[in-house]
């Protein structure tokens, strides 16, 4: 590791932070952070969540403002008043939040602003589809439809759209808030091509992540943030000594040892002969019609992989009944149940349970107290003629606070104002109050800061071994690798690969989804 | 949680405080206001404004809202005067024909709204005018004189009889005070809706039977608008035309006051009761400083609007 380049000159940096502070009613979130990026690197911050990094680049890129501090663009000082006043200044950022207009198509989000025009100067609307076809082509993206309306692309097309929409205007600082959160390896791959290309044309390039291969893959410089204000920017680091500085304490091994699944485990759950809907690989659709089955054992950990788009989310939802699947035979500990609706899936046989991805938008209700987001699937339990029994709720509300760890004031705290970890406990907890046995685990360490995915990791091996079955799917290869008994690689909704150890590691996941993709583009 | 001092709780007591400190002003702009004669009578007036704020409070805290009240009132105060004929014999079969009747209506909003995906807005005040043709065309347009007929004695009686020296209504009212606030806060019912008004999707995944709730929600507000109707055949004596036009604005102006979120899952039924206190008392107020009609409408607007900006400013923090 080299020491920390403190003395890196600042005129140098073509943006540069300096004594910077940002509060948020009464949390602060930056105290007086610094930082600096130059022309033609790649800088990673890296940081748990809640340590400033996306506030950071927040006041970077001109959406809000800093309380306190300065920025500089080539060493002058410069304040901005929007992000378009930052964009001017060749500042283009891509945040967290997705701020694609849903009811548009691709091609208007991405032209937004640049339309193509007549002499008249009004929109040539028939030719915004083959310009902004030209401008992806150009960016090397050839599967996302310009004609399709935002609202209809997966997550990772729209994250592609919104990346593109800010490098096609060829920004000289470019900020990158988890651009790759919601990619599987294939995008990363396509994004870090980009990155490189505007790295040797001599673009500065900001970005976060949580995970820790692909910082280490393209960053020239990584800074550490923690409680709001930088630790240190180092050349090389390994991962060990960064989780240290990111938490402040040490992290032993990021993956716990799994427990064996015992070999007379019956099984838990039970899906034959199912079909899934998904745009399959470069949008072709899936074929795989009453082709996907599998049996998922109590105490196992059973991971799916495969890139997106196939058919992951619709099995997740369809095994609870959230669609239902269209298609398929589910057993729920050896019987057969028919699944049409979440409360059928809650209530049958084993319990089944599902954390989904988004968090905010389809796990918690954020304005809602902990104890009513932990209790609200067993509430039939605890009600007697429909009358909350309030002591035995606040008992059971306690107990899973001080079993999960979950760090908050009381169970009377609205949700939305714990940190990410502890709102994704709390999602876990209900389902542990609910005694549900099956877990459907969708993506759940998304956006999660280490520290935090490693008590999930911990949380997710005490409750196979408690004999709970896992259905685990992530867009993080390593993840799945490390913490499943078996993964199920899924391609054009059939399964393609079934990988145990030895063979299971994150290369052979890859490759087995990715080999009918490769197929896909050569023909 | 119905006491903790949360910006919720807040506003309930804002609108409270609001409602006491106009009952003071009325008291100086017109000695006597504030005396027990009059808060009554503005309570009495209040209290069909609250009924019919617990039916649109139910489905403003899922984020719809119900524009049928004005018809789906005059409908059941023309339903109860025609059905009973005025007679107390008929008075009880009158009263379960005209609140079947309101939750019916309510239903049927509650349905379209839920199966077919039609907007609350468009549902409800589609429904509005299909009532008002229906109670229009059934009744004769209430333009004979022998069709023209009035409360049973006996509601009229249950209206104004005093017990324990306050008017039957407004007891009436306070057991629908505590039975609604208790649902809200201490049932799984109270549950389900917040859950919805934040997040149905969440609540769908976390198992909360979101059609039935919502069908139910509208229903409610079918039946308490019907109860409005029929307390207020009781107070005047005869069912109009039009008599339910002033309390849709003021159903849901009284929900804003009370600190209801407009958008669903904030709130309680106790503001939206300290919210019709307080706009009846507005209107006292400027009733007894002689404000001609328009003005008073303009103030209502100023004052909804108003609240819309501070308590839309508090939730973007």
């Amino acid at each position: 590791m080299s020491a920390a380049a403190a003395a890196e000159p600042q005129a140098a940096a073509a943006i540069a932070a300096r004594g910077v502070s940002k509060a948020f009613g009464g949390v602060q979130a930056l105290r007086s952070a610094s930082f600096a990026a130059s022309g033609g690197e790649v800088h990673a911050l890296v940081g748990e969540n809640g340590a400033g990094k996306s506030t950071l680049i927040k006041i970077l890129g001109g959406r809000i403002p800093a309380d306190a501090g300065s920025i500089l663009l080539d060493g002058r000082p410069v304040r901005f008043g929007g992000t378009a006043e930052a964009a001017r200044h060749g500042v283009g950022t891509v945040f967290q939040e997705l701020t694609l207009l849903p009811w548009m198509s691709v091609a208007e989000n991405l032209l937004l602003g640049r339309e193509p025009r007549s002499a008249l100067g009004l929109i040539r609307r028939s030719a915004l589809a083959p310009e902004a076809e030209a401008v992806l082509a150009g960016l090397g993206i050839h599967h996302i439809d310009p004609r399709a309306l935002a609202a209809e692309v997966s997550l990772a097309e729209r994250q592609i759209i919104e990346i593109a929409r800010v490098v096609i205007r060829r920004p000289r600082i470019l900020l990158l808030d988890e651009p790759t959160s919601s990619l599987v390896e294939r995008e990363v791959e396509w994004l870090f091509a980009r990155i490189r290309d505007l790295r040797s044309a001599g673009t500065a390039i900001v970005f976060t992540s949580h995970r820790w291969n692909e910082i280490t893959s393209i960053a020239d410089r990584i800074t550490i943030f923690r409680n709001g204000a930088e630790v240190g920017t180092y050349t090389a680091i390994d991962e060990g000594e960064a989780i240290t500085l990111m938490t402040g304490r040490r992290v032993e091994a990021l993956y716990p040892k799994l427990p064996p699944v015992p070999a007379d485990a019956p099984p838990a759950l039970k899906l034959a002969q199912a079909s899934l809907d998904g745009a399959g690989i470069n949008g072709a659709g899936i074929d795989g019609a009453g082709a996907l089955s599998f049996s998922l054992a109590a105490g196992e950990i059973l991971g799916i992989g495969g890139l997106a788009g196939q058919g992951h989310r619709e099995l997740f939802l369809g095994l609870f009944g959230a669609p239902p699947l269209k298609q398929g035979k589910i057993s729920v500990g050896g019987r057969p149940t028919r699944i049409a609706h979440p409360a059928d899936a809650i209530r049958a046989g084993l319990g089944i349970a599902l954390v989904p991805e988004d968090r905010k938008s389809e796990g918690l209700l954020l304005p809602l107290s902990v104890r009513d987001n932990l209790t609200l699937p067993i509430l039939g339990r605890l009600s007697q003629f429909g009358v909350i029994r309030g002591a035995v709720e606040r008992r059971m509300s306690r107990d899973i606070i001080s079993r999960l760890a979950i760090v908050t004031p009381g169970p009377a705290q609205p949700v939305g104002t714990l940190s990410g970890g502890n709102q994704q406990k709390v999602l876990v907890g209900r389902w542990l109050l609910a005694e549900s046995r099956i877990l459907l685990l969708y993506d759940v360490t998304r956006g999660v800061d280490v520290a935090t995915k490693h008590e999930i990791y911990e949380l997710m091996a005490r409750l196979a071994g408690e004999g709970r079955a896992i259905l685990f799917y992530s867009s993080d290869t390593e993840e799945l690798a490390h913490l499943c008994h078996r993964v199920l690689v899924l391609r054009g909704g059939r399964i393609a690969a079934e990988l145990a150890p030895p063979a299971l590691d994150a290369e052979a996941i890859v490759a087995a989804a990715m080999r009918e993709a490769d197929e896909a583009h050569a023909g | 949680m119905l006491f903790r001092f949360s910006p919720d709780s807040l506003r309930i007591l804002a609108a409270y405080a609001a409602a006491v400190a106009l009952f003071v002003i009325g008291a100086f702009v017109h000695p006597g206001f504030a005396s027990f004669p009059s808060v009554t009578a503005i309570l009495l007036v209040a209290s069909f404004v609250g009924l019919v704020a617990a039916g649109q409070c139910f489905v403003i805290l899922i984020g719809g809202i119900d524009l049928s009240v004005p018809w789906v009132l005059n409908a059941a105060a023309i339903l109860l005067a025609t059905s009973s004929l005025g007679q107390n014999s008929r008075a009880l079969y009158a009263i379960a024909l005209t609140l079947g009747m309101g939750a019916l209506v309510g239903l049927a909003n509650g349905i379209v709204i839920v199966w077919f995906a039609v907007p609350a807005v468009v549902m409800t005040l589609a429904m509005n005018g299909i009532v008002e043709g229906l109670a229009l065309g059934l009744s004769g347009g209430m333009t004979c004189s022998a069709c023209a007929s009035y409360a049973p004695p006996v509601v009229a009686a249950a209206v104004h009889g005093v017990f324990l020296g306050v008017p039957a209504a407004l007891w009436l009212w306070l057991v629908v005070i505590v039975v609604v606030s208790f649902v809200l806060s201490f049932t799984r019912f109270g549950r389900a809706t917040y859950a919805i008004g934040n997040n149905p999707r969440a609540a769908f995944l976390a198992g909360v039977n979101v059609n039935l709730t919502t069908i139910f929600l509208y229903a409610l507000s079918g039946l308490f608008s019907a109860l409005a109707g029929i307390l207020l055949v009781g107070f005047g004596g005869q069912a109009s035309l039009g008599m339910g036009d002033p309390y849709l604005f003021q159903s849901i102006a009284a929900v804003v006051i009370g600190g209801v979120s407009i958008l669903g899952g904030r709130g309680n039924y106790l503001g939206a009761a300290a919210g019709a206190v307080s706009l009846t008392a507005l209107v006292s107020v400027l009733l007894a400083l002689n404000m001609p009609e328009y003005g008073r409408s303009i103030i209502y607007g100023v004052v909804i609007l108003a609240l819309l900006l501070l308590y839309g400013r508090e939730q973007r923090e």
